[in-house]
């Protein structure tokens, strides 16, 4: 009888352990999304300031610049969704990259000490994004392991816990030198 | 090219001046065994053949006591010899690599430095540090110092209580001014039986791991296999930690004999090296002027300097400068 109670004890201790395990891992991958919204949102707000400053040198780029301020128009609506968020960021990444680019046919602006401070803000958000980004998908690869594997994946049946996709590494993540690129040097 | 000559032709001048000196030391050493190996015999000659143990006792002392004088004597003409080495060789040698490099052979890391820089855990009862070289490569200032720290154990035994010394850390630390913000603390620290352990209950049992520090799994494997990262901050980690920098700090774990710890705290990276040799000492029985023995100082000074360019830290594009 004693023992039968023990056992039981055990168990039942055991399966606290991982349901509370699992809520555990799926608050962790919500968090980790939450650190990567910050650093879009710190990095949408760059925006206007560095729109400004390019507008008054760039004559000529006037299609970048229409671009990046739509999307930044987009980027300030406040219905989005996540995957929305992120694939603007992506389109924001390459246009503001395009402009940068084109900074080395524009020395006065490259000689503009707010523009410098922007460009390596920018940069430093982008390493930050990208930082997030790897954060979340190690918790998503930790969550999704804990639902797939015994004896967790019982009780994610139970739970109804589904995996999560980890997000697609961007090419910059990939080359990890984009910030040098950025600057052409 | 020229400067180089001129440097390579002082350093010799200063070298052939510095062996007349090593050799004194080293023919009053020599002399001190000398002595000290006669007054040993003269003293065992004496019990040996028991009529001679007084003339045996009396000739063997004064024999021993010569030596002690001789050997007080090199001591001070060691350190003087051992001053003039590191003050104008080393420094010499130092400019030759980078005009900014100085030394400051009697300073070392501070240990309240050494602490926190959190690269080891179990905190020093007995340290000591010295030869600290420091200058800017680059944009970035960096130094790096011998550093000697242990723990004390003690155990019960019959005939009372008795030390133990373990060696948290024989070696070099290398500290330099990182090239990003950050405000938590990540470490990243060899991974052996113990701290593997401590990672895993860390993360299948976190409620056991009384840290403030998580541990962070990163996607390299080579970098996970060498070691084990914590930090306050999972998003930040990432941040210091690229898949860029965790190649680097392979490949330069590579080039060391036995796993780096490395810190980042306080906007400084530190780095320690695990080393048996003790750098930037004079040899006294050995000629001072033969190619090979400044070889090893130099690869060493060299191997710092380079983890500035190796780390990538002079790539200063993310809002410090």
């Amino acid at each position: 009888m004693i023992i039968a109670a023990i056992i039981i004890a055990v168990l039942l201790i055991f399966g606290i352990g991982i349901y509370n395990s699992l809520i555990g891992k799926k608050n962790q991958v919500a968090n980790a999304f939450s650190a990567i919204d910050a650093m879009l949102k710190k990095r949408f707000d760059l925006l206007p300031n560095l729109i400004e400053t390019v507008k008054q040198y760039m004559q000529y780029e006037g299609d970048l610049l229409t671009k990046v301020v739509e999307l930044r128009a987009k980027a300030a609506s406040p219905n989005l969704s996540n995957e929305e968020r992120l694939d603007l960021d992506k389109q924001l990444g390459s246009s503001v990259k395009g402009l940068m680019v084109n900074v080395e046919n524009y020395p006065d602006l490259k000689a503009n000490q707010n523009f410098l401070n922007l460009q390596s803000t920018w940069t430093e958000s982008e390493e930050q994004i990208a930082a997030a980004r790897r954060a979340y998908n190690s918790s998503v690869t930790d969550y999704n392991n804990a639902i797939m594997m015994f004896p967790g994946s019982i009780f994610a049946g139970m739970m109804n816990y589904q995996p999560i996709a980890v997000l697609a590494n961007t090419e910059e993540e990939r080359k990890n030198i984009s910030a040098k690129d950025l600057f052409n040097n | 090219m020229a400067e180089e000559t001129a440097t390579g032709a002082s350093l010799q001048i200063i070298l052939n001046e510095l062996e007349i000196q090593r050799k004194k030391v080293s023919d009053i050493k020599t002399k001190a065994y000398l002595f000290l190996a006669g007054g040993v015999i003269l003293i065992a000659i004496g019990v040996l053949l028991g009529s001679l143990m007084i003339a045996g006792a009396i000739s063997g002392g004064a024999s021993i006591i010569t030596s002690i004088v001789l050997f007080s004597n090199s001591s001070q003409k060691f350190n003087d010899y051992r001053h003039e080495f590191k003050q104008r060789v080393v420094a010499t040698v130092l400019k030759s690599i980078d005009p900014s490099l100085e030394i400051e052979y009697k300073y070392g890391l501070l240990e309240s430095d050494f602490i926190n820089s959190q690269l080891f855990t179990q905190r020093p009862d007995r340290y000591r540090s010295q030869d600290q070289i420091y200058g800017n490569a680059g944009k970035t200032r960096f130094s790096f110092s011998e550093v000697h720290a242990e723990y004390k154990t003690e155990t019960q035994t019959k005939n009372g209580r008795q030390e133990h010394w373990h060696t948290i850390l024989k070696g070099i630390v290398f500290c330099a001014d990182f090239n990003k913000h950050f405000n938590g603390l990540t470490v990243v620290k060899p991974k052996d039986m113990g701290s593997a352990l401590g990672a895993w209950i860390s993360d299948k049992m976190p409620i056991f791991s009384s840290s403030s520090k998580q541990l962070v799994k990163l996607e390299n494997i080579e970098f996970n296999k060498a070691f084990v990262t914590y930090s306050t901050d999972q998003v930040e980690a990432r941040y210091i930690l690229t898949p860029a920098m965790m190649e680097r700090l392979c490949e330069l774990n590579d080039k060391s004999a036995a796993t780096i710890s490395v810190s980042f705290i306080g906007s400084y990276v530190y780095i320690a090296f695990p080393l048996e040799k003790d750098y930037f000492e004079p040899p006294v029985f050995k000629s001072l002027l033969t190619t090979k023995s400044l070889d090893e100082d130099l690869s060493i000074v060299r191997f710092m300097y380079a983890i500035i360019s190796e780390l990538d830290l002079n790539t200063r594009i993310w809002g410090k400068e």
